[in-house]
């Protein structure tokens, strides 16, 4: 196994970022993956609540 | 467990008509289960709705609200405020899984200490086949960690 | 003599609170000339490992948004405790839970179902859910746990002040940065916001009678909403009488009715249920059948009372069964 990178956080941009590179022997790329973990629920939370509120609920999710 | 659960249950009392009628229930001698513990209070109206959430954040399995019945308020019209909040605080409970028995309105007049036993005694033996409310403690920086790993086994 | 060390970070939130924070517009740059700002990853390239490497108390101030609900969240606010002087809970979400807080009316089990089985959305034919840790290629790639419950910031960290409202006004996040450069803080654990309800400060006040008296709780859809009479006189459910002032009644101005982000007085300790009396003390009914109505009126009242305060509120999540 080579290297593993860790970008942690990712910046200058909304939301959560992470990224993870890991390097084969000879020092490319094998893998790489991100991350945005930033899980709330607003796909349940927002169930049940009062329809006039959904604009300002849904307007959290980013607010950018 | 071979202790048998004893609910503890929180009485807001109004001092002219509920608590004076908990009052005859003693002096009568009526036997009723020892596991409310009562607040007296000038009147239902004062009793703010952060006042049972308070009691059930810190360990109350029950509240149970006392007032004058509607027209015999001491104050004209305390007991209407507390009819409303409890209307409205009702589907708040249900909705954070609090059983309908466990919260309880009643009028009973400074006369009716056999309605203090009927009630207190219905609302034990209903709490006692309910369990225990298992509300989960607020953490605070100190208490967090043993909460998470508690939190861990619960969740998925 | 050296500038104060300033950081920003956010937790689970929307990144309106940085908007508030560039709303400033050329503010900013007397912020910027006053401070030196050693973290914020919005707008900064400074990583983990930089705030990892100060020193302990090395920023005067730390400002942190959003509710905390993951175990990363949870690391970072802790570090950033050590190495900051001051940390202020910027915004709803830290302050109180905010709306990422009404996920405590749920449990992971059933976000994590709807989220990544069940949603419309969702392309997942192997089902997978995020795992805390993954081996690949002989390594490990880890994800943040996520939490059961959503916790305000001082219930995982000790915090100095509170900013409120979603997202803070910016006259007070500019009275709040003054108020640190120049020493002049009040007591430790304070809102810095006036202490007094929006209704003192709503142009509207005058219209809102003495004994107000409500015969049936409106929708917005269902009326022409007058854009000049007290709103909550009108039947809709304002909470403006239980919130506290300092946001400039932004919305009851656009004719929407307050929905509490800003929080509770002073003397208040839970915001929902003190929203939930003030609203059904207004009823006009006596009769239980009436008072059933109109309180019936009243669409989902514990997310209409605690839409910004569910983890800070007694209850604080639902009950586990």
């Amino acid at each position: 196994m080579g290297k593993h990178i860790i970008v942690d956080p990712i910046t200058r941009l909304e939301g959560h970022g992470k990224i993870d590179i890991i390097l084969n022997d000879d020092g490319n790329v094998d893998r790489a993956y991100f991350q945005v973990p930033e899980l709330r629920g607003f796909e349940q939370f927002a169930i049940g609540r009062r329809a006039e509120d959904l604009p300002q609920i849904t307007s959290r999710i980013c607010g950018v | 467990m071979s202790e048998q659960f004893e609910p503890k249950i929180v009485a807001f009392f109004c001092n002219w008509c509920t608590y004076t009628a908990a009052d005859l229930a003693g002096i009568s001698r009526m036997k009723y289960a020892p596991n409310v513990r009562v607040v007296r209070l000038m009147c239902s109206g004062r009793v703010d709705p952060q006042f049972i959430l308070a009691a059930f954040r810190d360990g109350a399995d029950g509240v149970l609200i006392g007032g004058c019945h509607p027209g015999d308020c001491h104050y004209q019209e305390g007991n209407y405020k507390a009819l409303r909040r409890f209307h409205l605080l009702k589907p708040v409970l249900e909705e954070m899984n609090i059983e309908d028995e466990r919260f309880r309105l009643e009028w009973i007049s400074a006369s009716e200490g056999d309605k203090v036993q009927k009630v207190i005694n219905e609302m034990v033996e209903q709490i006692t086949k309910l369990g225990p409310l298992d509300l989960e403690p607020i953490s605070t920086p100190e208490t967090l960690d043993e909460m998470l790993e508690k939190e861990q086994e619960i969740a998925v | 003599m050296s500038k104060p060390k300033v950081g920003f970070y956010w937790c689970a939130s929307c990144g309106g609170c940085e908007e508030a924070v560039v709303d400033l517009n050329e503010g900013v740059l007397d912020v910027v000339e006053a401070v030196d700002i050693v973290f914020w990853p919005v707008a900064l390239d400074f990583k983990r490992s930089d705030v990892e490497a100060m020193e302990d108390g090395e920023m005067a101030v730390c400002f942190i948004n959003g509710a905390i609900r993951n175990s990363e969240q949870k690391e970072m606010v802790e570090i950033l405790r050590k190495k900051s002087g001051l940390i202020v809970a910027f915004g709803s979400c830290s302050h109180m839970g905010g709306i990422p807080g009404l996920a405590n009316l749920h449990d992971k089990e059933s976000i994590f179902n709807r989220v990544y089985h069940t949603v419309p959305t969702i392309d997942n034919p192997d089902g997978t859910i995020p795992q805390v840790e993954t081996s690949v290629c002989g390594t490990t790639v880890e994800l943040p746990e996520f939490w059961d419950t959503v916790r305000t910031l001082n219930q995982v960290i000790d915090v100095d002040y509170y900013l409120p409202g979603c997202a803070p006004p910016v006259n007070l996040i500019v009275g709040a940065v003054t108020a640190i450069l120049e020493g002049k803080l009040p007591e430790k654990g304070a809102v810095l916001a006036p202490d007094k309800a929006l209704c003192d400060e709503c142009d509207r006040r005058e219209s809102k009678p003495e004994n107000l008296c409500i015969d049936e709780f409106k929708r917005p859809y269902q009326i022409i909403i007058d854009e000049e009479e007290c709103l909550l006189a009108q039947g809709l459910l304002c909470l403006g009488s239980a919130t506290r002032a300092g946001c400039d009644s932004i919305c009851v101005k656009g004719n929407m009715p307050c929905t509490g982000c800003m929080g509770p007085t002073s003397r208040v300790n839970d915001f929902g249920a003190k929203a939930l009396s003030a609203m059904a003390s207004v009823a006009n009914a006596n009769d239980e059948k009436d008072v059933k109505r109109i309180i019936g009126g009243i669409a989902d009242p514990v997310g209409s009372f605690n839409k910004y305060s569910l983890p800070a509120s007694y209850l604080h999540r639902k009950v586990r069964k």
